[in-house]
């Protein structure tokens, strides 16, 4: 019986998509005429530097203008631009796809190195930090939520919780986060509005962990609140399904405790399926992290997003921005993938 | 079941009431929107600093007095375009307007300002002047100003201020410091400075020195009367229009933002394009779903295949990532964001109509159509469409409050529709400029309420139809 | 002689938004050894698998009335505190082959260990014991060992359902239930169950409630039978006395509408519908369908009439003695 195969071909789609992504990407910078516009921007500047540079040693006007156009056509040649976009920006795909990702104009990582790669990467554990630690919690809260929730169907409890969840889903996470800090950091003062440490920073290694919690409590609870609703509910309706299949009656037959009954014969049945409710909600929460990390200055992927649109807008960032959260999205998801199978024997094939 | 019916069922459930009274209302507010609003309000108000610039900046709304120990001054605007009182001087005509103000707030006004527009005269230009008489019997005038004269090339005769009114901010004039300096010195013997006086014009004209230092203005409530004086030198010279504006530090309905825009009309205008964006968003994707997966179902064989690869993977793409992407290469358009909304919303309808329609077409009434001679088309739009409308339609309501908060979200990235004012980009300047770290709440709970409530009353509206559409439709796909 | 089960006027109802459901109403029977089984038959909706269920005390949240006495090996049950019938009666004593066993598997464990489970959990056999014992099972009842580290998708219908037989045996209790055990079977694997159970009865001295809607079925298994309508038995005997001298009218509409391969009589169908059981019918719950249907029938409900040698029937036909059967 072998793990690996139902899931190559599970993730065969994610393959998909992540080329589907990379096939967008390439259309739009070509189609809209982008590229070239970036490229002949970044051949003229390199003009420019020359041009001063050359003077020099050149003095004739005339020659100058010949060198010059002499070079242009070399840069052309070099960056691609004689060759049509449908040539060349394959080949900037290809480059993009071994992480090769150029350079940014103003933006710097932390330490002050301008390569995308850089500024991007050191931003990855960041919304990883945010992104998993709120979907654990939301799943615990749904996991214990749901399951109690199921035994006291019908209930006040129980309809109060299908209504929030409801609402949860006309609700945008972010203005919760912005309610959040008006009235928790603004009014009350009680946490602090954004960022990932206060200034400075402390030192000491116990006291520089709590200053993350204490800046990672607010965004924390603002994904939390909005999905904690729709994943109680869920799995409420999972378990509740569960609970009445035969194989229930028969654990209870078999004189087995009421708690192994619940952990082994309904919970661990709910396993898969509450796996696929996360790979199904992966996308909104990931959209959700790259909103809250904006409105509370979390230095992740998200809040780089916005600082590459706002000021002057830095393209090389943003498409490695798209393409890594797009590479992000789809590891998460072979990795939920891969827990699936491990966790529902049903899709394993047998030899 | 027929319409009526459904409709009776659909009032009689709690969401499905509390969702259609919701949606009436925001149907009737947009219609009025519609009608009272230019099309092109986004580019000619919204984004016209000229149009707000007579308002506070970043204040309360007025309502909120009601809940303060102290009132805030009210904003107060005066208009005239007739003058009060005509009379004969030795040099001309001098038409006056008086603008009584009973001033009670302990707070001064938070800028003075006056503008003049629409001046008409034959030869000599006239003269403006504007005088301020105060509950304590003192009056002095706080601004003097002489109408451009005739230009070298020009012939009489003349107009001033006719497309661009003079406004003048008086609080900060160079002129109303100085009268206010010798209204102190004159009548309190009060000696300051200009660095003394600057920026605090206001409290100077609506108070007086309260003794224990210099600096100190104690209010001066009571009826106050603003005179504006224009002398003119003939007769058929005219101003056109004077306003005097005394700023307050609440506003209308839902307050200001920081560039004085009257963010009732702002949250206003958002409706019927959050609404628009909704319905167009959701209608094609719905559209687009329900076509594919009837197609997929019903054609089979390779179609089916090609169909739900694509939908399989189209359903998987993260959208925002791609979202952000393409309006910031192609530009921040209303139309864009629909258009990805669209492009990326159908696969989820297109698998669930696939195994409806998989489910139907094993069905015996249709395997007796067909083997009756009914085309493949008639067998479709006849048969299966109409089954499954009712659940398509619930979906459609379903969809709508996804692509209003995808909208929204775009916008408070900065990726709004600059020429169509949403309240994402409403909450976007106000997170922006930084509204909220100094607690502007008027500025950012309204917008999120209102994008709250009207995708609340989408989702209210899908669950009290859901149960009418479903039990007959909702059979596990096999 | 005491014998192995007793049930004395059990009674089992339970609420619902309508009001009470009268699964369950008065039903004694008894089961008198190892070694022979009883059939309970009725159509579906009967309350016979309530009946079932009332036994293994695996009763609904909504529960409104559960009395009686049930008698088993000498020990009562209903008055044993939850959580002692949980760990001493149940699959100790008391095992259940549920209608439709096909999904009494745990889909995402191995079958191996949901038949070891019990054993293992109650701590009386280490795992390797205990799987060795299963294994021991799983041969007896016709399986290759290897369905122990099976999952259940990877099992035919049949197969899953003797592995539940299996599983039942697990604790060696005295009795089993089985319900409808082969109604989701193709007919050959339905002989090769049925041959398994006459098996068990005879080789491990294992006693049977059998619940089935097959009448002829039940005759195969069954030493007794006792036909459930409404929630009560209306007749019970020896197999021979119920097929050969049916006496209640709803047990002989019973049996005219099983279909026959070498007889000139077509099936009769019995007119109407089983009643509602919220609101059974007063009086006898089957006079309204019955055809020799008389006064008393719509006023009281007749107590069970014994015939001969164990045979009952609850029909006022049978108030003076034994009259013309």
């Amino acid at each position: 019986m072998s793990l690996l195969r139902p899931l190559l071909v599970r993730s065969l789609t994610m393959v998909g998509v992540f080329f589907v992504v990379l096939i967008m990407l390439v259309l739009t910078l070509g189609l809209t005429g982008f590229s070239d516009r970036i490229l002949a921007a970044t051949i003229g500047e390199q003009l420019r530097g020359e041009r001063t540079a050359l003077a020099e040693t050149i003095r004739d006007p005339d020659e100058m203008e010949k060198v010059l156009e002499k070079r242009r056509e070399e840069l052309e040649i070099f960056y691609g631009l004689s060759t049509p976009w449908y040539y060349r920006l394959p080949r900037t795909a290809l480059r993009v796809l071994t992480l090769d990702l150029g350079e940014a104009r103003t933006l710097r990582s932390f330490d002050g190195s301008n390569r995308v790669f850089d500024i991007v990467t050191e931003r990855v554990p960041n919304s990883m930090l945010l992104l998993t630690t709120s979907l654990i919690i939301t799943a615990a809260i749904g996991i214990i939520g749901g399951a109690y929730l199921a035994t006291r169907q019908g209930s006040w409890l129980d309809r109060f919780v299908s209504g929030f969840a409801a609402v949860s889903f006309a609700v945008p996470t972010w203005w919760i986060g912005i309610l959040l800090i008006l009235i928790l950091s603004i009014q009350l003062r009680i946490l602090p509005s954004g960022g990932m440490y206060s200034t400075p920073p402390p030192t000491q290694p116990l006291a520089r962990f709590f200053d993350l919690v204490s800046h990672a409590l607010l965004p924390v609870i603002t994904l939390v609140l909005v999905s904690f609703g729709p994943s109680i509910y869920s799995i409420r309706t999972i378990t509740l399904n569960i609970a009445q299949e035969d194989h229930v009656k028969i654990a209870r037959a078999k004189g087995l405790p009421e708690s192994r009954v619940r952990l082994r014969h309904i919970l661990r049945v709910a396993a898969p399926p509450i796996v696929t409710g996360l790979m199904f909600g992966l996308a909104g929460s990931l959209s959700g992290s790259i909103l809250v990390e904006t409105v509370f200055n979390w230095q992740g992927m998200g809040r780089l997003y916005y600082d590459a649109l706002a000021g002057t807008p830095d393209e090389n960032v943003i498409v490695a921005l798209t393409f890594i959260f797009t590479l992000m999205y789809v590891v998460i998801r072979i990795v939920l993938e891969a827990l699936y199978v491990f966790l529902d024997p049903r899709v394993r094939y047998t030899d | 079941m027929s319409m009526a019916s459904a409709l009776r069922e659909l009032l009689r459930s709690g969401p499905g009431f509390g969702g259609a009274g919701l949606m009436c209302l925001l149907i009737l507010v947009a219609l009025y929107v519609l009608l009272a609003f230019p099309l092109d309000f986004g580019e000619s108000q919204w984004s016209n600093p000229v149009v707000w610039v007579d308002n506070p900046k970043a204040v309360p709304p007025t309502w909120t007095n009601a809940l303060r120990r102290e009132a805030l001054p009210l904003h107060r605007v005066f208009e005239g375009t007739e003058p009060h009182t005509v009379q004969m001087a030795r040099s001309g005509p001098v038409h006056s307007w008086r603008f009584p103000l009973t001033y009670a707030s302990s707070h001064p006004p938070t800028f003075l300002a006056v503008t003049l527009a629409d001046v008409k005269y034959a030869e000599r230009p006239p003269l403006v002047l504007i005088s301020l008489k105060r509950p304590d019997g003192k009056q002095l005038r706080i601004y003097r100003h002489a109408v451009r004269g005739p230009r070298e090339d020009e012939s009489g005769p003349f107009q001033r201020y006719a497309q661009t009114p003079l406004r003048v901010q008086l609080s900060t004039d160079e002129a109303t410091v100085t009268a206010a300096q010798n209204f102190l010195a004159d009548e309190f013997d009060l000696r300051l400075n200009g660095a003394q006086i600057g920026g605090r014009v206001d409290r100077i004209l609506f108070g007086v020195p309260a003794g224990d230092s210099d600096e100190a203005f104690a209010p001066l409530t009571g009826d106050y009367e603003i005179i504006v004086q224009a002398a003119l030198r003939a007769e058929g010279d005219s101003v056109g229009k004077v306003r005097f504006v005394v700023g307050g530090a609440v506003f209308g309905l839902m307050g200001t933002d920081s560039l004085g825009r009257d963010l009732a009309r702002g949250l206003l205008f958002g409706l019927p394009v959050a609404l628009f964006i909704g319905v167009i968003a959701a209608f094609m994707s719905t559209a687009i779903g329900t076509t594919l997966g009837i197609a997929s179902g019903y054609l089979g064989g390779r179609a089916d295949i090609t169909i739900q690869r694509i939908s399989d993977i189209v359903a998987n793409v993260p959208v925002l990532p791609l979202l952000i992407f393409m309006l910031f290469i192609i530009g921040p358009s209303l139309w864009i964001i629909i258009f990805i909304l669209v492009a990326f919303g159908w696969p989820g309808l297109t698998i669930q109509i696939r195994s409806m329609v998989l489910h139907m077409r094993t069905n015996q009434l249709i395997e007796a159509i067909q083997s009756l001679g009914a085309s493949r088309r008639r067998v479709m739009f006849r048969h299966i469409l109409p089954q499954i409308t009712p659940y398509v339609l619930a979906q459609l309501i379903f969809a709508a409050p996804s692509a209003i908060l995808a909208e929204a979200g775009l916008s408070f990235l900065g990726l709004g529709d600059p020429s169509i004012p949403t309240w994402g980009q409403i909450l976007e300047t106000g997170f922006r400029t930084g509204g909220i770290y100094v607690g502007y709440w008027w500025w950012i709970v309204p917008p999120g309420l209102c994008i709250v409530l009207t995708a609340l009353t989408f989702m209210l509206l899908a669950l009290g139809i859901e149960p009418i559409v479903n039990p007959r439709l909702r059979q596990p796909a096999s | 002689m005491t014998s192995l089960l007793d049930v004395r006027d059990l009674t089992f109802h339970y609420a619902d938004r309508a009001g009470a459901v009268r699964a369950v109403d008065n039903v004694s029977f008894s089961l008198a050894s190892g070694g022979s089984a009883l059939g309970l038959v009725g159509e579906s909706g009967s309350g016979k698998s309530s009946l079932a269920l009332a036994i293994m005390r695996m009763l609904p949240s909504n529960v409104a009335r559960y009395d009686g006495q049930i008698w088993l090996d000498g020990q009562e049950l209903l008055g044993l505190a939850d959580d002692r019938f949980r760990q001493e009666i149940r699959w100790r004593k008391l095992a259940l082959v549920p209608q439709g066993a096909q999904n009494g598997f745990n889909p995402v464990l191995r079958v191996g260990e949901q038949i070891i489970e019990p054993l293992v959990v109650s701590g009386t056999a280490g795992k390797k014991e205990a799987r060795a014992r299963a294994q021991e099972l799983l041969a007896y009842v016709g399986l290759p060992t290897d369905v122990y580290l099976r999952y259940p998708h990877e099992l035919s219908g049949g197969m899953k359902q003797r592995a539940m037989i299996a599983a039942a045996l697990i604790l060696e209790p005295p009795l089993v239930i089985m319900d409808e055990p082969t109604s989701a079977l193709d007919a050959s694997v339905q002989t090769q169950i049925t041959n398994l159970l006459k098996r068990l009865k005879k080789e491990l001295n294992l006693a049977i409630i059998f619940i089935t809607h097959d009448i002829a079925l039940a005759s195969d298994v069954c030493d007794d039978l006792a036909v459930v309508y409404a929630g009560e038995i209306v007749e019970i005997g020896s197999a021979e006395q119920v097929l050969l001298h049916p006496s209640h009218p709803y047990t002989q509409r019973l049996l005219a509408s099983i279909p026959r391969l070498h007889a000139d009589t077509t099936p009769q169908f019995i007119p109407g519908a089983p009643p509602d059981l919220r609101e059974p019918p007063a009086g006898c719950r089957f006079h309204p369908r019955c055809p020799l249907a008389f006064e008393p029938c719509a006023q009281e409900n007749p107590p069970a009439f014994e015939l001969a040698d164990g045979q009952m029937a609850r029909c006022w036909l049978f108030e003076d003695g034994q009259e013309e059967r």
